[in-house]
């Protein structure tokens, strides 16, 4: 790596190139994109021929599935938490620019006035946060003499820009743009180099804004290229992954609302006062919570579902936890929220306040994703773009043990020390009431087995757990009395996603023969993905019901008023068999419903 | 005043061009690039920022997909549609999304329009490459294109608009035949009649095509050549085309003949602004020998003779003969040059194509096997009319009731489907979700067509829709069968059995589940 100083005169003069662009008409752009492009093209194969003698691979991150096996990848892991605490002191600093007025041209894109920056602005924070600042700070001077390049986002395959092939191969890309063509962040590859590819992109969105439309989706062969525009906030992604385009935007959308919570909606302003205001700065760092969110894409329900999932608990338990929750939440919380990975335990919120399942997977994403939330308590400003996209919320966060976690939101920035009363009483009493105890065996149990789906849709009475009760041992014959024992549930059941309308809840059983691998996981989640798609078009308004078989499954989908049902079966399964098989799930969520569903939880009465 | 003003609305709504990526390459020669616009009276500068806009988008998307580029621009307003007609050769259709809830297509059925009248174009005129490399400066090109779309356009006038196919042609295959189902001793005595036919030219390089009204009965021409032939006489030769002069594929055009004054005005409007850079003075269509340019769609132009032969001056007439020329067209699968003569008795339309290199003396020569069909097989088309027409069914031949379908066989191109008329009788929102079932399906088959492997996609879609109405799709080993049933019970397995029964009785149980 050459020096900071060097490289950063070569982006600035990237930029330079950028605006000049912009001021040609958009013909010559468009024309001069071409151009470029089509230069970069012997260019690119030798790049292959680099990336694999470099072919070093260091792939420690489970995030990565999407992408070829090819490649290398630069570990940002052990600087996470160093840019998660950057990243939230800057949102201040956008805070302060707007006091300021627009940045001086030499103080808004480089890595050692950055670092100093975010040290000496947080210095001026408030005392209340003394504690958790010292270590931002500390955590500066180490990045500052550790890693000089730190200030470029970490991110793997940052070698790679628009002229290496394994990056044109990458299956699903991510950009976020400004207005004025500055690259803000790209899923792969490094920022300052896509400069280029960045200006196309946005030569593209504003000739068809010119032209006085606005452009959506390009479709060429298996790709897609989606488009969301957000004020001064371009966001583009590029997939082969099938996925429809109702899914891709909502993607998009999630990935400008992440990025909202982070910096909140008046960072607009930072581009009203300089149209190339230059935002990689407030968002340095974060990297890691844009590419979790991204993989969460490919496995979480919720981000197309817009419904939250809880840990299944007995009733008591979870009414222990809602119990002293609420307490806190009498005391001037806005919101607190126990939850375990990313599912709630419990939730509540003050009155009339309303928490929406999307501001809740961006803000456990945000923490989970943060590798300095679990190794000390802390207090951050962040925005719920749903509640309330203008303004910071304070967020404290404490891990009770490493999967269970509390975030008290509140809009005090200077209530550190009431919410850390809080989470001492709140410990206290999940410690009596064995909560975090049942909250770690449920983790072990799991929730609903479709190998468990009672035969007769009874309830069975005088039973605490449902969930457990079918697993006793007078039970366990009764599933082996399927002729389908081995491959998934009765009549070829693989899989049921629950999701109750009234509730914003849903619940998803747990994966068992043959969706075994991660793949097949993915790949049912993408099936999902585009049965939901068909069947809340907006154009042609829901469906009610949809059967749909391919060579991999049978799926079928049922909605009501009350409910919606996503069920997987073997493709060669019985219609009849899998009609009766729904009808049987649904009998079974309800019967459990105490268990797996947050019932009367205050803010979702709006 | 009135017309005029009407006409940049109808334009506004549809664009259309063809440009050559190979050309117009440097700065200042951009319009070189672009073969043909509608609506051509676009300011030229309107004109480039389509082009640029797509020519940007197929080299950006090759970036990602250089086996495939850009298909379909969706923006909130327009929809821009590619078709990739010969290598560099792009056609690319915009529709506008009006407020107007009509204004809803499916993007395979656009792209099928230009696929059509691209290999119309071809068939008539040769591919659009050659005439380029005929004639470099790309007037030659420019002319025929013109004159060529430009007619094909009027058929889908519908009052002061063009109307493109929409949600409500979902139950339509465009770019398949569509067949009369013949009893077998009806199929012995056509197969005698085809061997006659053929053998008139005393050579074994002719190929017939026969119709029944609008339907196809017979055909030795390779599929895709049959396509395009049956395509032609559906819209130009058949009793049908005859008599009303507008073709047949959309009920909506139907009784609406009579708007052809403003049709006109629409079209020679946006024709007279930029005539100079098209160089197509075809006002004076016979006159001017030297700019002639050959119309094949033009309107109104056949008409029955008196010996039964189906007669044009499109061709023109021989230089020192009062006859017209016969009309040639290019076989796509020989790349033979071919005489076309179409002969009519009451419903029966019988096509001969002669291949030009066996016909020494021209003319003349075609009107020796004329003669010689009329000798030989005049007997044997009276018997196969009469027996065909017995036979017939009416327009509602292959209505089922209870059923709105389509049945599509991809690998013979051939397609059935509920009588328009029935179809007209779905509720919008029927229809609305067929259309959306059917991209999705056009989808998932492009899919598997790219993936090479997975050709045989074997698929299942049944839906319940808001309305209730069941919309159903079926593909199975290159076979396709869409169905709406409205007023039916609400149950999946009903529905169900109701494509059961259907596969069984009419597509020989390609559609049941063992």
């Amino acid at each position: 790596m050459s020096d900071s100083g060097s490289s950063s005169t070569s982006g600035d003069d990237n930029i330079d190139q950028d605006l000049d662009l912009t001021s040609k008409p958009i013909e010559e752009q468009l024309a001069s994109v071409q151009l470029t492009l089509s230069d970069t093209e012997p260019s690119a194969s030798q790049e292959v021929v680099n990336g694999i003698a470099n072919g070093s691979v260091n792939r420690s991150n489970q995030l990565e599935i999407d992408e070829p096996v090819q490649g290398n990848s630069e570990d940002a892991l052990d600087e996470v938490g160093v840019h998660l605490e950057r990243g939230v002191v800057w949102g201040r600093i956008v805070s302060e620019l707007e006091k300021d007025g627009p940045p001086s041209p030499s103080s808004s894109g480089y890595a050692g006035e950055r670092g100093s920056s975010s040290g000496t602005s947080g210095l001026g924070i408030d005392e209340v946060e003394d504690e958790i600042l010292e270590v931002r700070n500390r955590d500066s001077v180490n990045e500052v003499s550790d890693s000089p390049a730190a200030w470029v986002p970490g991110k793997r395959h940052e070698n790679e820009d628009d002229a290496s092939i394994s990056w044109r191969k990458r299956k699903k890309h991510f950009f976020i743009l400004s207005h004025s063509g500055k690259p803000i962040y790209s899923r792969y590859g490094d920022e300052h180099k896509l400069s280029g590819f960045s200006a196309t992109l946005q030569a593209i969105i504003s000739f068809v804004e010119n032209g006085g439309d606005h452009i959506k989706l390009v479709r060429a062969g298996k790709h897609q290229v989606v488009f969301l525009v957000k004020g001064p906030i371009y966001l583009v992604c590029i997939s082969c992954t099938e996925e429809p385009y109702e899914s891709l935007r909502g993607q998009l959308e999630f990935i400008y609302d992440q990025m909202l919570l982070i910096l909140t909606k008046s960072v607009n302003r930072c581009f009203e006062k300089n149209p190339k205001f230059d935002m990689t700065s407030l968002l340095g760092g974060t990297d890691v919570v844009f590419s979790s969110l991204i993989h969460s894409f490919s496995w979480n329900p919720a981000t197309f579902l817009h419904a939250y999932t809880c840990l299944p608990l007995a009733y008591a338990t979870r009414q222990a936890a809602g119990t002293i929750l609420q307490d806190v939440a009498d005391s001037g919380v806005l919101f607190a929220i126990l939850m375990c990975r990313h599912k709630v335990v419990s939730l509540v919120g003050a009155q009339k306040a309303s928490l929406h399942p999307d501001d809740m997977l961006l803000l456990a994403n945000f923490v989970m994703s943060s590798e300095s939330f679990r190794t000390s308590e802390s207090f951050s400003p962040i925005c719920l773009p749903r509640y309330n996209p203008m303004a910071f919320l304070y967020a404290y966060v404490h891990y009770f043990d490493v999967d269970t976690y509390l975030i008290l939101l509140t809009t005090s920035s200077d209530a550190f020390y009431h919410l850390k009363d809080c989470r001492i009483r709140i410990k206290m009493v999940l410690l009596k009431s064995n909560v975090l105890s049942e909250v770690q065996r449920s983790l072990l149990d799991g929730g609903m087995h479709i190998e468990d789906l009672p035969v007769d849709p009874l309830p069975h009475l005088g039973s605490s757990s449902h969930l457990d009760q079918h697993r006793l041992p007078t039970d366990s014959p009764e599933r082996f009395k399927e002729p389908y024992a081995g491959v998934g549930g009765p009549a070829g059941l693989w899989h049921f996603i629950y999701r109750s309308i009234y509730l914003d809840q849903y619940v998803s059983s747990e994966f068992s023969s043959p969706i075994n691998s991660t793949r097949q996981q993915k790949r049912l989640y993408r099936a999902y993905q585009k049965l939901y798609a068909s069947m809340h078009d907006k154009g042609v308004g829901s469906h009610k019901t949809q059967f749909r078989r391919d060579e991999n499954y049978v799926l079928l989908c049922w909605v009501t008023q009350d409910f919606e049902l996503y069920a997987a079966f073997d493709p060669l399964a019985d219609k009849a068999l899998a009609i009766k098989t729904c009808n049987r799930v649904c009998q079974w969520v309800k019967d459990v419903e105490n268990e797996i569903f947050l019932l009367g939880a205050s803010p979702f009465s709006w | 005043m009135g017309l005029s003003s009407a006409a940049a609305i109808a334009s506004e709504a549809i664009q259309l061009c063809i440009f050559d990526l190979r050309r117009g390459q440097h700065e200042g020669q951009e319009l070189d690039k672009i073969l043909f616009f509608f609506p051509a009276g676009l300011p030229f500068s309107k004109q480039l920022s389509v082009i640029g806009l797509s020519e940007g988008l197929i080299t950006f998307t090759r970036i990602f997909s250089p086996e495939a580029a850009c298909e379909v621009i969706e923006a909130e307003r327009h929809r821009h549609v590619f078709y990739e007609s010969e290598p560099d050769v792009w056609m690319v259709m915009v529709v506008e999304k009006s407020n107007d809830s009509e204004a809803i297509w499916r993007d395979d059925a656009l792209r099928k329009v230009l696929k059509e009248v691209h290999s119309l174009f071809v068939m008539f005129h040769g591919s659009i490459r050659a005439l380029l490399e005929k004639e470099p400066g790309g007037e030659l090109a420019r002319r025929h294109l013109y004159s060529f779309i430009m007619d094909y356009l009027r058929d889908f006038l519908v009052g002061k608009k063009l109307l493109l196919p929409s949600f409500r042609d979902c139950l339509k295959e465009r770019g398949t035949v569509q067949m009369l189902t013949i009893g077998r001793e009806a199929a012995i005595e056509v197969q005698s009649l085809v061997r006659m036919l053929e053998s008139c030219a005393g050579n074994s390089s002719c190929y017939s095509l026969i119709l029944f009204q609008d339907l196809l009965v017979s055909t030795t021409l390779s599929p895709d050549d049959t396509i395009n032939l049956f395509t032609y006489a559906v819209l130009r030769l058949t009793p049908h085309a005859l008599s009303s002069g507008v073709s047949s594929w959309s009920y909506l055009r139907k009784g609406n003949t009579g708007s052809n004054f403003a049709t006109e005005s629409i079209l020679a409007h946006s024709r007279s602004v930029s005539d100079s850079f098209y160089g197509s003075s075809d006002t004076s269509p016979d006159g001017d020998t030297h700019h002639h340019v050959v119309r094949p769609l033009q309107h109104d132009k056949w008409s029955k003779g008196k010996d039964g032969y189906l007669v044009t001056d499109i061709w023109g007439a021989e230089v020192g003969n009062w006859a017209y020329a016969t009309p040639t067209v290019w076989l796509q699968q020989t790349q033979e040059k071919m005489y076309l003569c179409a002969y009519q008795h009451r419903n029966l339309t019988l096509i001969l194509l002669v291949p030009v290199s066996i016909i020494l003396n021209g003319e003349q020569g075609v009107s020796v096997v004329k003669q010689q069909v009329l000798e030989n097989a005049s007997l044997k088309i009276l018997k196969v009319e009469e027996k065909l027409s017995k036979g017939w069914g009416g327009e509602n031949a292959y209505h089922v009731s209870g059923y709105r379908y389509l049945l599509v066989d991809g690998d013979r191109n051939v397609s059935r489907a509920s009588p328009a008329g029935k179809v007209a009788t779905l509720n919008k929102d029927s229809l609305l979700s067929m259309s959306k079932v059917r991209e999705e399906v056009d989808l998932e088959k492009n899919r598997a067509k790219r993936d090479g492997s997975g050709c045989e996609r074997d698929l299942e879609f049944c839906i319940r829709a808001k309305n209730n109405a069941w919309v159903i799709a079926r593909v199975t080993r290159g076979k396709e069968l869409y169905m709406v049933l409205e007023k039916a019970n609400e149950t999946l397995l009903y529905a169900s059995d109701a494509v059961e029964k259907f596969s069984n009785r009419y597509c020989n149980g390609a559609f049941s589940l063992d």
